[in-house]
Parts: C-alpha cells; sequence; structure tokens
C-alpha cells in the first residue's frame, strides 16, 4: 500500500484545489526554470513548511537545485547562482543582506535573485536598499497567496494576523486575505453572498468588494459560482473556543505534539517503526489516510473503542480465514483489509501513546478548570487555581492561555486582581514579560475589567454548555469540547443558517461589527435570503459551497464541528474551510508573547 | 457573357493565369519616382519619398532643400518635412513593422521618422567605424539592417526596437575592386541560429556571412560572377542574375532548379519575388515576369518608371500615375472566370447570372451543379475575398448565396464572414485611408496589428469602427486617441478637455485612467492629470501616479482606502524623503494606519526616529518601552559582560523608563515594574558579587529566590523577599520546591512545621511525589485537610485502600471513577473501587 504522503490528495475536493495546487507547482518550476544550470535554493524555514505541501523535494532537486534554509549563518555552497525564496519579513531581509555581506568580505561574486511570497513589497525592498544590496539582486515574485492542507481546508499561511492586527495596527495581511479570496474566485465565480463578523473580516469583506470593482472577476462565463457564500469571522469574535483543550482526535494530537503542515513529528518506537530508539519520524495526517479521515473528528474517548472494534474485527476475520475455506473473493477482501494493517497499527500506538497524557491528573484538572471557567459561575476558585499556577511557576504559555479565557470570559479582571496577576507574572517569570502583557492588554485578552461580561448571556442564548454530551454518538456539536459547543462554529451555524439578521442581538455582544452584502447580478441567489434546503445546487448535482473563513485561525476541534454540521441531514451545502493558520490555544497565546530580553 | 471580360485581363504563364489590376489612380501630382528615392512599406503601408542626392536632376519651380513627403499607398499626403541633417548622402530607407521610417545616411546616422513626419529623438549611429568608412549599401529586412562600408566591411542591426549595432564576419575585401555586386539578407527568422545572414555576389562565386562566421561558395558551383540576388520571403529560393543575362533560381545548396535566358545582359535595375512562385525582373521600360521551371515569360511595357513592392501574395507596383497589384489569379477565380468553365462554381456564377435576367436555365444550370454545390458556394466566397472591385465582390457573394439557398449542409457564417472581412478590408483600401490589403495579406497581418497602424496613422474612427464591428477590445483605440488628443489640444482648457476625454474613456470598461493621466502629465497638463488619476479605479495604478504628480496627500489617501498596506509604504516612504521630520509626524499622526505602518518599520529600522516621534506625539510610554527594551540589548552586548561597571548605564536606562511611565496617569504599573525590575538588577549585582558566582542577573525574582535557597543562603533569600514584599503563598512554593530540588527533606519537614502553612500542605506532597520520594510524601498527605485532595494524593503514591477511603469521605463519585481507571490494572484496587461507587450509587460515570 503507498504510504500516505504529506501532500494531501485533493481528488475529492468540492473545489478544484488541485488545479490551484498545480498552478502554485507550475509559478515554482518556472522560477527555477528562469536561472540557468545548477542553482542554490535558499528558502524561509516557514515556507518551506507550506512548500511541502505544495511540491516534493525530488521534483525541485530534477532543476539542479541545492537546498538551504535561510538563516543568519553564512551561507555555505559552491554554487554561484543563489534563489532565495522568502516571505516579506524585516528580518528575512537582514539574513539576506547580511549572507550577500559575507560573500562581498569573501570576494565571491554570485547572482542573486530574491523571489517574495506572495508578493513584492517596497518596505522589504527598502530594507534590501538601507542594507546597500538592492541592486545585487533580480527581483521576483511568487505568488503564492494560499496552501490546500486538506479537501477541504485552505490555509494562507499567515502567522500572526491577530497580533500584527491588534497590537501593531498593521493590516497587511487582510489585504494578502482578501487577494487570495478574490484569486479563488477567478476558478470559481464571483461569491454572491459574504457575510462578516468582526473587524478584520469586514475590512476583508470591504477591500473583497473593491477588488471587484478594481479588476472585476467575469462572473457571466463562469455560469453558477460554486462557491455561494462566504463567511469571514476573526477569531477575536471568540477567544474562548481555542483556549480550551481540543478533545477531538487530531486535536488532541495538535495539543501534546504539535501538528505542523499536515504532519506529526514523534519518536519512531511510537509509530511502530522498526528503527532504533530516538529517531523522529514524520507521520502525515490528513484524510488520504483512510482510517484517519474516519477518526481524525471523533472525540477521543471514541476514537479508542473505535480502533479496539477494528483490530478485534481484523482478528475475527483472521481466524476464520485459517479456519474454513474461503472463496477467493472473500480472500480478496481480507488482502484488501489487511492491507490497512500497517495503518491500523501506527494509529493504535499512536492513540495509546496520547492517553499516556490525557490521564494525567494534571490534564484531567486543568480540563475541569477550563470547564469551570466557561461556566463562568465560580470566580474565586478560578482566580485562586491560575494564582497558584503562577506561584509553581508553570509553563508560562500554559497559564497565560488559562488566564487568557479566564480574562475574555470575565470581559476583564478587577483592577486589583488584573495587577496583582501582572505582578505575580513578572516576579515568578521575569520583567521581560512586560511586553507580552502589553501586547496581551492592547489585544484585549487580559485586561482591567470596565464593564459587566456579556459571557453568561451569550452562553445561554448561543447554548453553549450542553449537559449530558453523547461523545459517542454525539447530535451536537459540543461533543468536541465534551460539553461545550464553540462559539465560532454556533455563529457559522447561525450564519449559514439564516444569515446575520436574526441575531444580530446576540451580534453586538460579541467584538467588531458585523457585514452582509450580496454582489453581482445574480437572479436566482437573490431570494435566498435564508439559504433554503434546495437553494444552492451546482449544476451537476454537487452541493454549491459554503467557505468559511478564519481570521486569526481555526483549531482542528472547530473544523471537526463543522465537518460534523456539514454532515448533518438538512444541511445544503459543503463547507469549505480557509484559514489564515491552523492554530492551537498554544500557538495562539505564543503569538503574543514578546521578550524585551 | 460578362465572365469574358474578366479572364481577357489575364495572362498565362506556362499554366498559370496572372492578373494585375489596378488598385489606385495615384492622387499626387508631380511626383516622378525616377528623381526620387522611394521607401514603400509592404502591407499596403505608406510610401516615403525624397529627391535623390546620388542622381543629377533639374530642379523646377522648388526649393533647394530636400523635402521628406509621406504618401499613403493611393498618393494622398499624410505629411512633409524639409530634410537638413548632416552625415552626407541618404544611402538607406525603409519601413519597419511598427511603420516607422528608417534613414541611414553615409556616415552611418540613423534617423527615425514616424508616419506623421516627426523625426523621432534620439539618433542612433551604425558605429564608429561606419563613420570612418563611409557606408555604400543597406539592406534592410522587416525589423533590421545590414550596411555594407566603403572598406568592405559588415554592419548589422538586428532589431530597430532596440538600435544596437555590431560587425558581421569579416570577408576580407581590400580593394574597391572587390567589392560585392550586389547583396541579399536573409530575415534572422528563418535561420536555425537566430542570426542575421548575408548573401554577397563577389567575384566569380557567392560569399555568405553570418555572425561571425564566413563561407565563400566558389565560382565552379555557382557560375557567377552573380549581378543581382533576390530571396524569397521564407529565405528558401534564392534568384540570382548571372554578368551573361541568366536568370538562375537555386535553393539554399546552390544547386541551380531551372535558370532563363533574358535578353538582356544588363542587371535589372530591381528584382524581386512574386509571392513564391516566380521573379519579376524590372529594367528601364520592362517588367519581365519568368515563372519557374520552364523558359516562358510575360512581359509588361511600362512608359514611365516603376518601383515594385514585394507582397507575401504578389507585387505592388508603383508608378508616378498608378499603383497596380500582380498576382497569380486564385485558383477559385479561375474556376469561375476561366473562358470556357464548365466547373460547379462557373456554372453557379451564370445561373445567377440567368436567374437575374429570369431565365430558366438558372435551374438547369443548379441541376448540373447538384452535389458539387457546396464546393461552388465555397469557390463564389473565395474569389469573392481574392476581388478589390466591390461590385464584383457583390455579385460573387450573391451567386454564393443564392447557391446556398439549395444547399442544405453549407456553413451558413461562411458568407457573413466573408462579407464582414470585405466591408473591413474595402474600408481600409477606400483612397483616403489608402491601405490596399489582399485578403491573404489582411489574415497574414492580423486585425490588431491592422488596427494598431489605423491608430499610429491617427485614423481613430475607422479603428474604432472596425474594433467595435469584429468585436475586439477598444481599450487600444480609445486609450491612444486620448493621448493624441492631450498631445493636440494644448490649447484648451483643462475642465473642457476633461470632459471630452471623459466621454469618450468611459466607452470602455477597465480602461487605465492612470495611463491617460500619465500621459498628460508628461504633456506638461498636470492639473488635467490630476483630475484624470481621480477616476482611476485600481488603486495600484493610481497611487503611484498621484506621487508623481505631486498629490501627495491625496496619494495616502488613496492608500489607506485601498487597504493595500504595500502602496501606503509606497506613499510614505515617498514623503517621508521630502517633507521635514515634524511635518511628516504630524501628515501620518492624522492617519492611524499610516502610522502603525510607519511605527512597525521603524521598529526594526530606525529607533532613534522612532522615539522623536512618539516624544513629538506625547507617548512617554513608548518612549519608555522602547528604552527598557535597549537596556537589554545593553545588556546582551558581549562587552556588558556580567556583574561588570556597564550594568551602570543598563539601570540608569531603565530608571528612565521608569520615571517617564512615572510622566504619563495611565502607567503607575509599569512605573513600579521598572522600578522594581532597577532594584532587581542592583540585588542581582550584589548577590553575584557577594557569592562570586554570575548566575542571578536576569533571573526573576522568583528564581533568584529560589537560587539562594539552593544555594543555601537563606539570608539573602529573605532578603529578596522582604524587598520586593513576596507573599507568603509564593514564598512558601519557592521554598517547598527549592528544598526538594537539593532533596534537603530535613529543612523541608522543619519548614513544615515553622508555622501552620499558608497554603496548606499540598506544596510539600506535590514537592515529594515530584521528587519521587513516597516515603517524604506520606509525612504530609494526611495533614490535607481536603479528603479528595488526599485521596488523589494516596491514588499517586500507589496506595489504592487508602485512597478509596478518602474519596468515599469526599462523596465524589467522578473521583471515585478516576481512580478506578487509574487503578484499573489491579483487579483487587479497581473492584474495591466499583463496591464503593455502587455504596455512593452514582451515575452516568464511566
Amino acid at each position: 500500500m503507498a504510504k500516505v504522503s504529506q501532500i494531501p490528495n485533493l481528488d475529492n475536493s468540492p473545489l478544484n484545489l488541485r488545479s490551484l495546487r498545480e498552478q502554485s507547482q507550475r509559478e515554482l518550476v518556472n522560477i527555477l526554470k528562469n536561472v540557468r544550470g545548477k542553482k542554490c535554493l535558499v528558502i524561509d524555514p516557514k515556507l518551506s513548511g507550506s512548500l511541502s505541501l505544495i511540491i516534493q523535494t525530488s521534483v525541485l532537486m530534477e532543476y539542479g537545485v541545492e537546498l538551504r534554509h535561510l538563516s543568519a549563518d553564512p551561507l555555505e555552497t559552491d554554487i554561484s547562482k543563489i534563489i532565495y525564496l522568502v516571505r516579506s519579513q524585516f528580518e528575512l531581509m537582514k539574513f539576506i543582506s547580511s549572507q550577500v555581506h559575507n560573500d562581498i568580505s569573501k570576494g565571491l561574486q554570485r547572482e542573486y535573485h530574491v523571489y517574495f511570497v506572495p508578493r513584492r513589497e517596497v518596505v522589504c525592498e527598502k530594507v534590501l536598499e538601507e542594507e546597500k544590496v538592492h541592486h545585487l539582486m533580480t527581483i521576483g515574485e511568487y505568488p503564492l497567496y494560499m496552501v490546500p492542507f486538506d479537501e477541504d481546508v485552505i490555509s494562507f499561511e499567515l502567522d500572526c494576523v491577530n497580533k500584527e492586527f491588534q497590537v501593531d495596527g498593521d493590516t497587511s495581511s487582510l489585504w494578502h486575505i482578501a487577494k487570495a479570496i478574490h484569486k479563488l474566485e477567478s476558478f470559481s465565480g464571483l461569491i454572491p453572498n459574504v457575510r462578516a463578523k468582526g473587524r478584520c473580516s469586514v475590512r476583508v469583506a470591504d477591500i473583497l468588494t473593491r477588488m471587484q470593482t478594481e479588476e472585476p472577476v467575469n462572473s457571466h462565463d463562469m455560469g453558477i459560482p460554486e462557491i455561494n457564500t462566504v463567511i469571514l469571522l476573526d477569531r477575536e469574535v471568540d477567544m474562548v473556543t481555542p483556549m480550551c483543550s481540543q478533545l477531538t482526535y487530531e486535536g488532541l494530537i495538535d495539543e501534546f505534539f504539535h501538528i505542523n503542515n499536515g504532519s506529526v513529528e514523534l519518536d519512531a518506537s511510537i509509530l511502530g517503526a522498526q528503527q532504533q530508539e530516538g529517531k523522529k519520524m514524520k507521520h502525515p495526517l490528513n484524510s488520504s489516510d483512510k482510517l484517519f479521515k474516519e477518526t481524525r473528528d471523533l472525540n477521543f474517548e471514541v476514537v479508542v473503542q473505535v480502533l479496539r472494534q477494528k483490530a478485534t474485527s481484523m482478528k475475527e476475520d483472521y481466524a476464520e480465514m485459517t479456519s474454513t475455506n474461503q472463496s477467493v473473493s472473500e480472500l480478496k477482501d481480507f488482502v484488501k483489509k489487511l492491507n490497512s494493517l500497517p495503518e491500523m497499527t501506527r494509529h493504535i500506538n499512536l492513540a495509546q501513546h496520547l492517553t499516556t497524557f490525557t490521564s494525567k491528573q494534571s490534564f484531567l484538572a486543568r480540563l475541569n478548570m477550563e470547564h469551570t471557567i466557561v461556566e463562568a459561575e465560580s470566580y474565586d476558585i478560578c482566580f485562586e487555581h491560575i494564582e497558584e499556577l503562577i506561584h509553581k511557576q508553570e509553563p508560562l504559555i500554559s497559564v497565560l492561555r488559562l488566564l487568557i479565557l479566564f480574562s475574555v470570559t470575565n470581559s476583564g479582571l478587577p483592577k486589583k486582581h488584573f495587577d496583582y496577576l501582572r505582578r505575580e507574572l513578572l516576579h515568578s517569570y521575569g520583567f521581560e514579560h512586560i511586553a507580552t502583557l502589553n501586547n496581551l492588554e492592547k489585544a484585549g485578552l487580559l485586561r482591567k475589567q470596565e464593564s459587566k461580561s456579556n459571557w453568561l448571556t451569550v452562553k445561554r442564548a448561543l447554548q453553549l454548555v450542553v449537559e449530558d454530551t453523547d461523545t459517542a454518538n454525539p447530535n451536537d456539536i459540543s461533543y468536541v469540547f465534551s460539553g461545550y459547543a464553540p462559539l465560532s462554529i454556533r455563529l457559522v451555524h447561525h450564519a449559514i443558517r439564516s444569515g446575520w439578521r436574526p441575531m444580530e442581538e446576540i451580534l453586538r455582544l460579541l467584538p467588531g461589527p458585523h457585514s452582509e452584502t450580496k454582489r453581482g447580478g445574480f437572479p436566482h441567489s437573490a431570494s435566498s435570503e435564508s439559504m433554503s434546503v434546495a437553494g444552492g445546487r451546482v449544476a451537476d448535482g454537487r452541493r454549491s459551497l459554503v467557505l468559511v473563513v478564519f481570521i486569526g485561525g481555526v483549531t482542528f476541534a472547530e473544523i471537526a464541528a463543522l465537518r460534523f454540521l456539514s454532515a448533518q441531514e438538512g444541511m445544503a451545502y459543503d463547507v469549505m474551510v480557509a484559514t489564515t493558520k491552523m492554530i492551537s490555544g498554544n500557538s495562539l497565546t505564543e503569538s503574543y508573547v514578546e521578550k524585551l530580553g | 457573357m460578362a465572365n469574358v471580360s474578366v479572364a481577357a485581363e489575364w495572362q498565362l504563364l506556362i499554366n498559370r493565369y496572372y492578373r494585375k489590376p489596378e488598385i489606385y489612380q495615384m492622387r499626387w501630382k508631380h511626383i516622378d519616382l525616377s528623381r526620387n528615392k522611394i521607401a514603400c512599406a509592404p502591407f499596403g503601408g505608406p510610401i516615403a519619398v525624397i529627391r535623390d542626392d546620388s542622381k543629377i536632376v533639374q530642379l523646377y519651380s522648388e526649393s533647394a532643400l530636400r523635402k521628406l513627403r509621406i504618401f499613403n499607398s493611393a498618393g494622398v499626403l499624410l505629411s512633409e518635412t524639409v530634410w537638413k541633417h548632416p552625415g552626407g548622402r541618404l544611402i538607406g530607407m525603409s519601413w519597419t513593422e511598427d511603420q516607422t521610417l528608417i534613414c541611414i545616411v553615409q556616415d552611418g546616422t540613423i534617423y527615425r521618422y514616424n508616419i506623421h513626419g516627426e523625426c523621432l529623438d534620439p539618433n542612433y549611429s551604425m558605429g564608429k567605424e561606419c563613420f570612418e568608412q563611409n557606408v555604400i549599401e543597406c539592406v534592410f529586412w522587416a525589423n533590421g539592417v545590414v550596411c555594407l562600408t566603403e572598406a568592405g566591411k559588415l554592419f548589422c542591426v538586428m532589431d530597430f526596437k532596440e538600435i544596437k549595432s555590431f560587425k558581421l564576419g569579416d570577408v576580407g575585401i581590400e580593394a574597391e575592386e572587390e567589392l560585392p555586386h550586389c547583396m541579399a539578407v536573409i530575415d534572422p527568422q528563418y535561420i536555425a541560429s537566430g542570426n542575421v545572414r548575408v548573401l554577397l555576389g563577389i567575384g566569380e562565386g557567392i560569399v555568405i556571412v553570418d555572425e561571425d562566421e564566413v563561407t565563400h561558395i566558389e565560382g565552379e558551383k555557382v557560375q557567377g560572377p552573380v549581378q543581382k540576388i533576390s530571396v524569397t520571403r521564407d529565405g528558401n529560393w534564392l534568384a540570382c542574375f548571372m554578368h551573361d543575362g541568366r536568370l538562375v533560381v537555386m535553393n539554399m545548396n546552390f544547386e541551380a532548379l531551372f535558370q532563363y535566358q533574358c535578353e538582356s545582359a544588363l542587371p535589372p535595375e530591381q528584382m524581386v519575388w512574386c509571392a513564391m512562385d516566380s521573379v519579376l525582373l524590372y529594367w528601364d521600360d520592362m517588367l519581365l515576369l519568368v515563372g519557374p521551371s520552364s523558359e516562358d515569360s510575360v512581359r509588361y511595357i511600362y512608359d514611365e518608371p516603376v518601383f515594385l513592392i514585394a507582397e507575401c501574395d504578389g507585387v505592388r507596383i508603383l508608378s508616378n500615375t498608378s499603383m497596380e497589384f500582380l498576382q497569380m489569379v486564385p485558383d477559385s477565380t479561375v474556376s469561375i472566370f476561366k473562358i470556357g468553365s464548365t466547373s460547379p462554381a462557373s456554372l453557379l456564377f451564370d445561373a445567377l447570372d440567368h436567374f437575374d435576367r429570369r431565365s430558366a436555365k438558372a435551374d438547369e444550370n443548379l441541376r448540373l451543379i447538384k452535389s458539387a454545390l457546396p464546393e461552388a458556394v465555397e469557390a463564389c466566397i473565395d474569389a469573392a475575398g481574392h476581388e478589390f472591385d466591390a461590385s464584383r465582390q457583390q455579385t460573387l457573394l450573391r451567386a454564393a448565396s443564392y447557391g446556398q439557398a439549395f444547399s442544405s449542409n453549407f456553413e451558413r457564417e461562411r458568407i457573413q464572414e466573408m462579407s464582414k472581412t470585405l466591408r473591413v478590408l474595402n474600408a481600409v483600401r477606400n483612397p483616403e485611408i489608402g491601405i490596399p490589403l489582399s485578403i491573404q495579406q489582411y489574415k497574414t497581418l492580423t486585425a490588431p496589428v491592422l488596427i494598431a497602424r489605423l491608430i499610429n496613422a491617427h485614423q481613430h474612427l475607422l479603428s474604432l469602427r472596425i474594433s467595435e464591428y469584429l468585436g475586439m477590445n477598444q481599450e487600444v483605440v480609445i486609450m491612444h486617441w486620448a493621448c493624441a488628443k492631450i498631445t493636440a489640444s494644448s490649447a484648451f482648457p483643462d475642465a473642457a478637455l476633461l470632459e471630452i476625454l471623459l466621454d469618450k474613456l468611459r466607452l470602455c470598461k477597465g480602461i487605465s485612467y492612470a495611463a491617460v493621466a500619465a500621459h498628460a502629465d508628461k504633456s506638461g497638463r498636470r492639473k488635467l492629470a490630476a483630475m484624470l488619476v481621480e477616476h482611476e479605479p485600481r488603486s495600484s495604478k493610481q497611487v503611484p501616479l498621484l506621487l508623481s504628480i505631486g498629490e501627495e496627500d491625496t496619494a495616502l489617501m488613496k492608500a489607506i482606502e485601498s487597504g493595500d498596506t504595500d502602496l501606503v509604504y509606497l506613499v510614505l516612504f515617498h514623503i517621508w524623503q521630502k517633507r521635514p521630520a515634524l511635518e511628516f509626524f504630524g501628515t501620518i499622526q492624522a492617519r492611524p494606519l499610516a502610522r502603525d505602518m510607519f511605527i512597525t518599520y521603524a521598529r526594526c529600522y530606525k529607533h532613534e526616529f522612532l522615539k522623536d516621534f512618539f516624544l513629538s506625539t506625547g507617548q512617554l510610554q513608548e518612549v519608555a518601552f522602547l528604552l527598557w527594551k535597549e537596556s537589554w540589548e545593553r545588556g546582551r552586548n558581549p562587552m556588558a559582560s556580567k556583574g561588570s561597571p556597564l550594568h551602570g548605564p543598563r539601570i540608569k536606562l531603565i530608571e528612565k523608563s521608569h520615571n517617564l511611565f512615572a510622566e504619563t496617569k495611565e502607567n503607575t504599573f509599569e512605573s513600579k515594574a521598572a522600578e522594581e525590575h532597577a532594584k532587581l538588577l542592583r540585588i542581582q549585582h550584589e548577590l553575584e558579587v557577594a557569592t562570586k558566582q554570575a548566575i542571578f542577573v536576569d533571573s526573576s525574582i522568583s528564581d533568584t529566590i529560589r537560587t539562594c535557597i539552593v544555594l543555601g543562603n537563606d539570608k539573602f533569600a529573605s532578603k529578596v523577599k522582604t524587598e520586593f514584599k513576596v507573599s507568603e503563598k509564593r514564598w512558601y512554593w519557592l521554598k517547598v520546591f527549592a528544598l526538594a530540588t537539593v532533596r534537603n527533606w530535613d529543612a523541608l519537614e522543619k519548614f513544615s512545621r515553622e508555622k501552620r502553612p499558608p497554603v496548606g500542605y499540598r506544596p510539600f506532597v506535590e514537592a515529594c511525589i515530584e521528587a519521587d520520594e513516597k516515603g517524604e510524601a506520606l509525612k504530609y498527605i494526611p495533614k490535607l485537610a481536603d479528603p479528595g485532595e488526599r485521596a488523589e494524593a494516596y491514588a499517586r503514591v500507589g496506595m489504592a485502600k487508602e485512597a478509596a477511603d478518602a474519596a468515599s469521605q469526599a462523596k465524589d463519585g467522578e473521583l471515585l471513577g478516576r481512580l478506578r481507571m487509574s487503578f484499573a490494572q489491579n483487579t483487587a484496587a479497581s473492584s474495591l473501587f466499583d463496591t464503593l461507587r455502587d455504596r455512593l450509587s452514582f451515575q452516568g460515570v464511566p
């Protein structure tokens, strides 16, 4: 059986993501072809992760490429043609400049090409100019605005959208997002309905409208647009969900081992490979792996059972095989099942390994605390718990994560507590974290209480806490957090079902404005104000699509919840997720951390 | 019959018919080709005429100054200008593909003119050697030229769009007698290497010159001397006129295909290929058409000088009075009009005639044609396409249409399509426009190029109509019109001109207003440019232009509106450079996005400037943060190794930052923190001096306390505790864990007895369990106040029974369930939990 590749198979995607990816492949290959002969491709390490989802390294080698990661160190290679492939970031410009200066000081004459992803930017070229290397460079662009992560997931690969927007007021990412959606529209047709909630989202919707007037997507040649509605949602609107520990299989793997560009890196022994101890191995996690596709979105409690059942039935089949006479076709079926054995073993090992973490008392205590905070009915217990975590100098990120959850659900902390906890944090972790605290305050994630919290109202109105959640046979998205239904997905659900209008009162309690626009002249969609069940069918019988864009990132658990929704009876649309980045509470919290030292 | 008169004008050459209809009577007066140098552009392009300064001519009532005049193909004057360039005689003159007139004079200077008689800047030179040696001959192809100098050297320009002259391979000519008799060039696009190839008739043979290679083809093979060479358009065939009056046609391997003995041994004045199948030679009063592979020929007598213009499908013959087009009669035309033709097409054409005359023979004809009808219709359509005469086009199309009515399986669009094409052709053939394109030339040239040429000739209305008629994008036309209009209307007031321009620009969606505005700006109409650019929807085009016309504030506003931060930066850097700092600060302070983008950039690159900005806008806390950050950078500097006096400046920075924070009302917390930080550094410094260990600086207060305890220095630990008012709670956690780290269990126990711990005994239990000291832990577990906690603790040290007891005391079912899980391996223990749980009768617990 072919090993599951890190590059996901996109054949079953409701959008033509394949051709999108192929275009990106072609564009990259063209860049390599443009520089004749052997060349050294120096990639910004973050970008190289994204590229691993686009093209196989072996393909790059075919074009005479020697691969390097860009860092502050001098470039060690004998090749005289250098291609830098970088995102437009100051730090990377400094790296490039220092490498070039190093070459000059050694008397090396090289040919430098800099390709910016996704486009060249004045400010980066300015840095190169200031460093006096700009004139040595041939500058180009590699317009990679998005990367397909799976059949139904696209990432724009923007790391810190939230932090940049909330703390620095930097909106470059918003333009990027709008551009990416606009690019998608050039494949799939103009999206007639745009619904946005949150400051960034509303701005992106504006820019999108602008782009349509500036460079219109011709809606007439394409017939019915494949995407019926785009729903834009700021992470800022729901900072509660990502701060809760994800309890789906995939979510938990991410929480504990960190999924990076669709694969997780673990000890080879855990994955059941016959290799020496301590060696790390990458394991791709995407829907090309059938067993994973089946289990990734289940609550982890159930996953263990499912895997056990599968193993048992396999055992039984095997027993039958050896004992009785089987027809050839039965044998074939069995062999087919056998083929999935390595996958199954791997997942059983992985799940077992996860269990050792999930059964820890500290993890259970944490879940308990998260639940108490979300319930928002026992302020003092939560406050004392967090205080103790700080005193024990538990890892800063996990403390901050809980603290953010606490502050957000309470609309900030009373001034006394706010100052006290901040002081305890500085005392315990060092004064350099004043910058982190400042960032969190600017972002409104850890702040002084100024008004009464809306959380209880929101929680009740949207039924965020669901008692008696049956994780094995769920009938509500709350199963992904064992009893908490993610706010973000509740909002999306309402937006798909009936648009914003019926729920404006609730929306007003959440951060940022909201907007709803209709675009283009589609008479047939004008009537689908509330998207009825029959509303969205594309000509060939496929369901039409809702694109849900998370600005500031989305967690695996939320995607699981969306998939659950989309599979429900009475749901007229397929759901496609686009996100600025796959995040977990930890990575989101980390993006605000800034040490002065 | 009408048919007869048509064919009567044809001449038969071997087995093919040739015709040369007159296309125009020349509209010009008093132009004598023999007195002038002529350059005619192919594809019915313009004609440039200038008095030939290599001939002695009599001046009538005209100025001694020479005039360069440009006519269209019908002899309508397009423009004229006085020629007064230095550099000696005009040697070569030719039109490029984009209809620029190239003139090369003796000293190798290249002058360029557009169709409006305007000399284009700059002039170019063929190079120093040409200048010294004098150019004596030029041979052009579509976009390039090869020049021969008196010294027998060859120089080449490959592309007039990018004029760069270079020297070709050296033939090694030393004396004047050795100069070539004749010269021809093969268009580089037909040479595999993409380089030009020159053929020279030298001595008895031919010399081939490439960019850096010279090949001699000997006389025995060629049987020269060759007096004149002409190459077919595709570079596959050569026609050579020999010294003895033979015309030899050869392939590129110089193998003769056929030869024809001319009456005159004098080389012809002009010799061109008529399409690919015959050669046309011109002597004084005679044109001789020699066909392939036989000795047959056709001759035409002229009593006036003519000029031959090779086209892809024939030759145009220009005389003082007329323009004719010599071509092989197309097969379709032959089949219809050939005398005695009984082809289906001919019968169909005849049938229409009968039909018009209401003769029953029409029907008879049709019946004769029967199944060949589609073919006949096709032939009529095709023949119509080849006609220059509109009424004959019409008759042929009517015949086709008549036949089509009886034919079921014919693509009906063909007639429409042909009518459309013919309408376009007839429009441009109108003498006022004067572009006599044949249908084949039109197809080779393509409609967009034709439109570009019309635009170039300022025939905007016609080009607009044609592009509209053909369903093509009108953007190019309107754009060019707008620019030309601006250039031509220098006296027009801005507002009025704007209205006129907008009126037309609106016709075309997505047209670039910015490009038109840029042209207005270049024409010195900055105000108009500003008005125009306002209408540009694409900010990426609009903003840079606004900057270039000095509208920075508008540019900034538009950039911000667009949401494109790259544009914001573009404007930002522009303004930054142009304005004094304070004014710059004022500008960006008023616009949050610009301000924030500036800060983001400056944070990385312009710290001092950023400080100025914050100070000037009163954001003291931001300056304080910057200073505080700097203090760490000082710390990281290797010169400031730990414990060195450099801590002094570092602490000073932090104190400065503390003071700045204190000046604002909102930052008391930060101010206090900075103060504490400075104090901490001082104490840590002291500690390092006292302990002679550089391990304190830059660790946190809690860590400092821990380190002190670990080192056994309780006095210092307590000092730090009091200095920073560390709470008892925190103190207990820190001390317990520090003691456990050094496994000082006695001290730990002593500490537990000091007083009743403010956080209970949990820290003690946890520290011992984490250090894996079950015995030590058991000292404290019973002291835990909460039975639940106690149960957990017992469970963690593996004491199931005690855990169960405590849990049941806590009456916590969920806890019991969990404990059961963790003791699952141990059957005895798990049954114990089951019993207990049953007794508590909790439900819903897994």
